[in-house]
């Protein structure tokens, strides 16, 4: 009766292209995201928000808004705020960081231009948005403290209340020779940088339907968020709810990019009126509450200087980051680790001995700032990468063999770059070849000096870089963060044989459930589409992380990996008390016990499941008929697994109208382990595009009285398909040994370093014209002021 | 945001001059003005419908004269508040000079918007500013031409007297 099997070779999973298996649901318009979701009894909510950038409330009238059609409630802060704990984004191993504490309407100040000051819950969104013209708001408008640099000044203007200064975070990081080393180089290079405040602009805006149920005392949040279990001890905590009260669902989530992760006063509006209506409460951000509300990205200033030793060698930099965040640090990850993570990038490439960063993270009444895909790398990346580009023409050497020169040796690990971080194993210089041979490097030089000739102008930019990924508790749980470390795995054989996969990281479009698939069905000898895998909902999957700084491979790979081999063994346990056999000589494949020896087939995955499940009675007295475990799983070795790469840009500018056609773009990435090679690359490319999109394109454009002129997608361009360069990727695979997986992270790795490839690019074109370009975004009025049109 | 023009009105600067503090010439002549109330010879609070690229908003505001140099200069500043649209406020000095042709009237402005204007119309606020400004104007001169009729009208039937 029993059918051939063959042998275990066809389930060799890891390192294979799986298609994403959500996106045929997708495909089919089967998506359920929260903004198509519907619950009876359920109320829209809409916010007024203040048009001024600072003053103060001096009168709300709401009397008019109340009798609209269709409204039910409106809430002013006096009503709301009573019932949520006020929020404050520091952390404690930011030393002396300060931010005013928060919660969901304005108070009395007004901080941004955007704030929520007045909720109406009505019907429809349409009835609420009407009734929110109706409320009337006198505002006392004062002067908004715009400018990073001013606000620093002695006698600035606040740009929150509670301030003495609008310090929110400074920093020092030095190596006690730095001075020695600048005061007897050979050369040194210096510029002033300037990174424009973009947004993540994505696809699906911000949701939340909040579901409070006064009869249970259950609260059951259905968020488009990368981080459930983060919502669901801060909505238990700051609403004075036990955890187990809180339930938080994200199911598809239209894009994140670091931008759903952040606490927003309008979720914690929805949750609050939900909770004091008792009917469930939606909010769904329009496109213009996006750019108003969302947490913007970048925004620095950053003066750097490098000495260079006469024979080429990178021998110090120095560094002063400037960056505004807004009025108030975000929560719970803060405002200032970009800027801190902007300075301990730094050069990290690079054999350089001395180094000093010093970082100001200044408040100013504008939208807030805080993580977005990438953290810190492109500004870090740009700014080396364009030092590293001055330095070589100065000294007449090519960019490619001063990179040569001075990135870290391959053979040299592990290292600790000048700023502290430990790097396990790199291949910089793997990477650097690779990319030469891939991008012809040598016929582009060639071509690019023929076409000079006819006064066509393209222009070549190499830029490595460093990836932190696979972070541990260093990043936010030494800070005193409720921001979890782990993520936890359960994988289950049920009666029938199936295997399922409940795990804590997240899908946000990436494919982190495929990859999961592929895990899980390698360690059981299974087929990817035989593995289901759940995520997002905080009652039936395990705590854990999520989304967040490259950890989903990494991080939840290895915690499934775990798991699924915790169950393998279960399951061959239970095979070997079927068969009174040794566990030892059995041996899972193709959805079978076999012969480990032999490979000849024992037992299906579902006759174990049935004897499991439904005749225990024919087992051994005492034997555990588990089928289900749980495993966690937290990096433990480095405090990050860093990635390391390189990218490529080739452009051709036109110097008569400062357009930049971007031509092609190059990575070679070294993540480790691979377990989706077509993943990895979609993560690259898309990557590529977010790092090219504030390279040339996207800015938050605001006037000097602290309104944002472009929210709408006429005016804030985001890189389409058309303008976007076919990218071509390669890869170096270095293992981390820290996990059996021997996965990293590989999300940020094409945003890091494709702006600063661009920008070196640009420049390479500008070459000729003795002009220089070194502010993103590089518009075109930007190239042409730089030639002096 | 700055603007700034220059109109030949066909009317002598007394006549200008009184038309710019008259409720019903101003009435007729900014653009979208549903209601106007005299609270004092020079303030003003009015209620104006416009709409500005995507957003159209009812705007309540106040408007004042100041710095009074009779038959020379004043100026006008106003603050409205369009609730969720946003606001806008500004100030303009107009001056006047006497000319062959009538009066001409120059005017340099300094506006504010904030809120859904700024961030939807920024692109078109300066535009459609002066486009308001210039259909202020054109229509302030439709009026002071009318009048200016009537009164050639009544000043025959004068001498007759």
């Amino acid at each position: 009766m029993n059918m051939q099997r063959k042998s275990g070779s066809t389930t060799k999973h890891i390192g294979h292209s799986h298609r994403r298996l959500n996106a045929k649901r997708h495909l089919a318009g089967r998506g359920q995201f929260v903004s198509d979701k519907t619950l009876p009894r359920m109320l829209h909510a809409a916010f007024v928000r203040s048009p001024m950038a600072r003053g103060r409330i001096l009168d709300i009238d709401i009397s008019d808004a109340l009798k609209a059609p269709g409204v039910m409630r409106v809430f002013t802060a006096a009503e709301l705020n009573r019932i949520c704990e006020p929020w404050s984004g520091t952390l404690d191993h930011f030393a002396g960081m300060k931010s005013t504490p928060q919660n969901i309407l304005s108070e009395g100040d007004i901080l941004w231009a955007g704030q929520p000051v007045v909720m109406v819950l009505a019907h429809s969104r349409a009835e609420a948005e009407d009734a929110c013209e109706l409320v009337f708001i006198d505002i006392e408008d004062e002067e908004p403290v715009i400018d990073g640099a001013a606000a620093m000044l002695p006698g600035a203007k606040l740009a929150a209340p509670g301030l003495t200064d609008n310090i929110c975070f400074q920093t020092v990081l030095e190596t006690p020779g730095v001075d020695a080393v600048f005061a007897g180089a050979a050369h040194i290079f210096e510029e002033s940088f300037i990174f424009g405040r973009h947004t993540a602009v994505t696809l699906e805006p911000r949701a939340i339907l909040a579901d409070f149920d006064s009869a249970s005392g259950q609260l059951t949040v259905h968020h488009g968020t990368q981080t459930p279990y983060q919502f669901q001890d801060l909505y238990a905590r700051h609403f004075n709810l036990r955890e187990g009260q809180v339930r938080v669902i994200a199911p598809d989530v239209g894009g994140s990019f670091g931008m759903k992760l952040h606490l927003y006063h309008e979720e914690m509006g929805a949750v609050a009126a939900s909770i004091l209506t008792g009917r469930p409460v939606r909010f769904l951000a329009d496109r213009l509450e996006s750019f108003v509300s969302d947490i913007h990205a970048r925004d620095h200033q950053v003066q750097a200087r490098m000495a260079v030793s006469a024979e080429g060698e990178i021998l110090a930099m120095q560094v002063d980051d400037l960056a505004p965040v807004g009025a108030v640090s975000a929560y719970p990850r803060t405002s200032a680790a970009e800027g801190n993570q902007v300075i301990r990038l730094m050069g990290a490439p690079y054999q350089m001995a001395d180094y000093r960063g010093r970082l100001s993270v200044v408040f100013q009444n504008k939208v807030q700032t805080s993580q977005y895909r990438a953290v810190g790398h492109p500004i870090a990346c740009g700014v080396t990468e364009r030092l590293c580009d001055m330095a070589a023409e100065a000294l007449g050497v090519d960019p490619f063999d001063f990179r040569a020169r001075n990135l870290i040796r391959d053979d040299a690990y592990p290292q600790t770059s000048a700023t502290g971080y430990q790097f396990e194993k790199l291949s910089h210089e793997a990477c650097l070849q690779q990319l030469r041979q891939m991008m012809n490097y040598d016929g582009l030089r060639a071509e690019q000096a023929e076409l000079r000739k006819k006064g066509i102008h393209r222009g070549i930019g190499i830029a490595p870089f460093v990836e932190i990924t696979n972070p541990g508790a260093t990043f936010y749980g030494v800070g005193g963060a409720r921001i979890s470390a782990q993520d936890g795995a359960i994988v289950k054989l049920t009666p029938a044989g199936d295997v399922q996969c409940l795990i804590s990281v997240t899908e946000q479009g990436q494919g982190t459930e495929t990859i999961i698939a592929q895990v899980v069905a390698e360690q059981l000898a299974l087929q990817p589409s035989a593995v289901k895998v759940v995520t997002g909902d905080t009652d039936t999957t395990p705590s854990g992380g999520a989304t967040w700084a490259c950890r989903g491979a990494g991080i939840g790979g290895e915690t499934a990996l775990r798991a699924a081999r915790k169950l393998r063994d279960q399951i061959l346990s239970i095979a070997g008390k079927i068969l009174q056999a040794d566990a030892a000589t059995l041996m899972l494949s193709d959805g079978a016990v076999v012969d480990a020896a032999t490979g000849t087939h024992r037992l299906d995955l579902a006759e174990i499941g049935r004897i499991a499940t439904y005749r225990p009675d024919t087992l051994p007295a005492g034997t555990d008929i588990s089928l289900t475990v749980a495993h966690h799983f937290a990096p433990q070795g480095y405090p990050f697994d860093f990635t390391n790469g390189i990218q490529a840009s080739l452009v051709e500018v036109d110097v008569e109208t400062g357009f930049v056609k971007l031509l092609k773009h190059w990575v070679v990435e070294d993540c480790g382990t691979i377990i989706n090679p077509l993943l990895v690359d979609e993560q690259i490319r898309g990557g590529v595009v977010q790092g090219l999109g504030p390279a040339f394109f996207e800015e938050c454009l605001y006037d000097d009285t602290g309104q944002l002129t472009n929210g709408s997608l006429a005016d804030y361009l985001v890189p389409m398909a058309c303008e976007m360069p076919d990218i071509e990727i390669g890869h170096v695979e270095t293992p981390t040994l820290d996990t059996i997986l021997g996965a990293k992270g590989v999300g940020e790795a094409g945003t890091a370093a494709a702006g600063a490839a661009a920008m070196n690019a640009v420049n390479d074109a500008l070459r000729p014209f003795n002009a220089s370009v070194s502010q993103t975004p590089m518009t075109p009025a930007r190239i042409l002021a730089v030639l002096g049109h | 945001m700055e603007l700034d023009g220059t109109y030949t009105l066909d009317a002598s600067p007394q006549q200008v001059w009184d038309a710019l503090f008259d409720r019903d010439v101003l009435e007729k002549s900014i653009p979208g003005c549903t209601e106007l109330l005299q609270i004092s010879p020079t303030t003003f609070s009015a209620v104006v419908k416009l709409k500005i690229g995507p957003v159209s908003a009812k705007f309540k505001g106040d408007v004042e004269l100041s710095d009074i140099v009779p038959l020379k200069s004043c100026t006008l500043a106003g603050k409205g508040n369009g609730g969720i649209a946003g606001f806008a406020k500004g100030s303009a000095r107009i001056t006047l000079e006497e000319t062959p042709e009538g009066t001409t009237l120059t005017y340099t402005a300094e506006a504010a918007i904030g809120g859904k204007i700024a961030a939807l119309g920024s692109r078109l606020v300066k535009a459609a500013s002066r486009k308001l400004a210039d259909e202020f104007f054109s229509k302030f001169s439709a009026v002071l031409a009318e009048i200016s009729a009537e009164n050639h009208i009544e000043t025959p039937s004068e001498s007759v007297a």
